[in-house]
């Protein structure tokens, strides 16, 4: 082992260390505060932006994706109801029961047109199977007017800007048409059931929910079924992967069988952004104050120019000087991190009930994003300030110490 | 053991060139108690700097135990510091942040020694030193003569084979000179440790077997203590 790596074991070298770093405790103080402030502001300000991302990520998944859906072939290309899956599709998967599989749902999708004597609107008519639904969205608590559906109702949920736009009220009639299976348009009355008001924009302004049963009928589709949504048991990526290769194995390979991922790409492609940026903008934070951190251990080298002398005067050599005062770096900047990320933590806990975006809830929405964000700060990701701060602290560190090394003893034990 | 053979020392400030040192050649033997004696300028804290190899000499050699400094590296220069040589200077000589054992101790971690051993021996010379009870304390809780105390102490713990000692009374009362000149007589009669200072302090002088005498970076004058 060579003299630096012995330095950085020995006890005395961080002794004299947290020593040092507290000969002057104002000026440490105040690079401490400055780290810690700055840090702390970064550490809440990521875990806003992550607790958005993830809401969102959230909020498409609890009101429509699932965490997995399985499509006949080409329904992701050309989405329609010539595309279905059979009744014993959905059987099988069912009973096939992957141990990673919470729930199930099966669902018919196709465009239509909704109409009222105020006007008519193009929509995603929406069949839905009334007692799984609930097990898989979130939809069932979104209701602020009215009640959920039945079997086989002719009732039908719309959302609650779509109800707005065509003046309806629960227990209004609204005339849904649409393509069927054979090419023919089909029409069928429904009286409005509930009203539906989520994050989600697609669902409030265009989207008209019915019983599965009443889709299969008016669209021809018997037994058969557009899609079939599935949940895990945790939202956790592999436990999500896991399900949908299980699912992959078991299943006729034409079929789509995809994660949410895989579904809106663009969602997970902002968190992966996200994810990557972050490391920017601790990077940039870090090089400032990398700065400060050089220029208060700078001072302090100066200052210390004849203790320095005489230290190597009495036997210390150069890898324990550079030692000595990457320890100190290191010291400084782990506890300024370890204060920034304290304070940044007590800010997420004092906004665990989540910042009210409500003012700004028609933008917002738009883009998916939820008026109410609560602070979220992945446990994994705080290595990530930690490791930049290691490398700040040694990189700040290696300038002092190199003034360090250079002090010829003989003129610093003179130095006054 | 100590040799500087035909050294010049020339200090460049600005373009000004100081001649230090000039031809100067001088041997000490193992077990000396010697003084460089001479006015401010004359040369002797450059020619213990380069003895105890804090410095390089501008041309001529400086040995210790037969070895050539100017081929050692830094780092080698430190190694032979560690183990052969024991430093005390005029003043603020201790590591500020350290105890008077830390302080004692400091040279002995460097060497590698247990920690329990080092201990051991330093707490038993503060003792022999009389700073038994102030072992715990910080340099600054400490008068001048028991911060110079503690430094002879740092010094000759680790049983160094030369003590180099710049003015080491220059800023003590007399008592406090005299003790510490008492406790390295006896460092030097009882463990055989070479002592060489640097020094215009006449108490110093008188008590030196010899005493070299310098002036404009020359020896002027070398006596032993039949000759004094």
């Amino acid at each position: 082992m060579n003299e630096f790596a012995r330095a950085l074991l020995a006890p005395v070298t961080w002794r004299m260390a947290l020593r040092n770093v507290w000969r002057n405790p104002r000026r440490t103080g105040v690079v401490l505060l400055a780290i810690g402030i700055g840090l702390g502001g970064v550490v809440l300000a990521m875990a806003i932006n992550y607790g958005m991302i993830f809401q969102m990520v959230d909020a498409a998944i609890r009101t429509d994706l699932g965490h997995v859906q399985i499509h006949g072939a080409g329904f992701q290309k050309e989405p329609g109801v010539e595309i279905r899956l059979p009744a014993s599709l959905v059987a099988e998967v069912r009973a096939a029961a992957p141990p990673e599989l919470r729930a199930t749902a099966a669902r018919v999708r196709a465009q239509g047109l909704a109409s009222t004597s105020h006007g008519n609107i193009g929509v995603a008519l929406l069949a839905i199977d009334p007692l799984r639904e609930p097990e898989i969205t979130d939809l069932q608590q979104a209701l602020v007017a009215g009640r959920w559906l039945d079997a086989a109702s002719r009732r039908a949920l719309v959302g609650a800007r779509l109800a707005e736009r065509l003046k309806l009220e629960v227990g209004e009639k609204l005339v849904v048409s649409a393509q069927d299976v054979h090419g023919d348009l089909t029409a069928e009355a429904f009286r409005v059931g509930g009203i539906l008001r989520t994050d989600s924009l697609p669902i409030d302004e265009r989207s008209v929910f019915i019983a599965l049963r009443d889709g299969q009928r008016i669209l021809g589709m018997h037994q058969e079924v557009s899609e079939l949504v599935l949940v895990a048991r945790s939202n956790d990526s592999d436990e999500i992967n896991a399900l949908r290769d299980a699912l992959r194995a078991r299943l006729p390979g034409e079929l789509e069988v995809l994660a949410w991922h895989e579904l809106r790409p663009l969602l997970q492609y902002m968190v992966d952004v996200f994810r990557q940026t972050a490391w920017v903008t601790y990077a940039a934070i870090f090089v400032a104050m990398a700065f400060g951190i050089a220029n208060v251990l700078l001072m302090s080298v100066y200052e210390r120019i004849r203790e320095l002398g005489i230290l190597m005067a009495i036997g210390m050599k150069p890898g324990r000087v550079v030692a000595l005062l990457l320890s100190e770096s290191l010291l400084l900047t782990l506890s300024g991190v370890t204060a920034g990320l304290v304070l940044g933590l007590l800010g997420v806990a004092a906004l665990s009930d989540g910042i009210d975006l409500s003012r700004w809830g028609e933008g917002l929405v738009s883009f998916g994003i939820p008026t109410r964000i609560v602070p979220e700060l992945p446990l994994d990701d705080l290595a990530t300030p930690i490791t930049i701060a290691v490398i700040t602290a040694l990189v700040s560190g290696i300038w002092p110490a190199l003034h360090a090394v250079r002090i010829v003893p003989s003129e610093a034990v003179r130095h006054i | 053991m100590l040799e500087a053979r035909a050294v010049h020392k020339v200090y460049d400030s600005r373009g000004a060139e100081t001649h230090a040192l000039s031809d100067m050649s001088l041997r000490i033997s193992e077990g000396e108690f010697t003084v460089l004696a001479g006015p401010s300028g004359s040369g002797k804290t450059t020619l213990l700097n380069l003895f105890g190899g804090l410095d390089e000499p501008t041309s001529g050699q400086i040995r210790l135990d037969d070895q050539d400094l100017a081929a050692c590296t830094r780092s080698e220069l430190a190694e032979l510091r560690l183990r052969k040589l024991g430093f005390v200077f005029q003043a603020y000589n201790l590591i500020p942040v350290l105890t008077a054992v830390e302080n004692v101790e400091f040279v002995m971690e460097l060497q590698g020694v247990a920690r329990a051993e080092r201990r051991r021996r330093a707490t038993g010379m503060l003792a022999e030193l009389g700073l038994g009870e102030l072992t715990s304390k910080r340099p600054l809780e400490l008068s001048g003569g028991q911060q110079q105390r503690v430094a002879v102490a740092r010094a000759i713990v680790s049983q160094p084979r030369v003590v180099l000692a710049d003015e080491p009374t220059a800023n003590l009362d007399s008592t406090t000179a005299g003790g510490l000149l008492d406790l390295m007589q006896t460092m030097n009669r009882e463990r055989g440790v070479t002592f060489l200072f640097s020094t215009h302090d006449p108490m110093v002088i008188e008590r030196a077997a010899r005493v070299v005498r310098l002036r404009d970076g020359r020896v002027v004058a070398d006596e032993t203590a039949t000759s004094l």
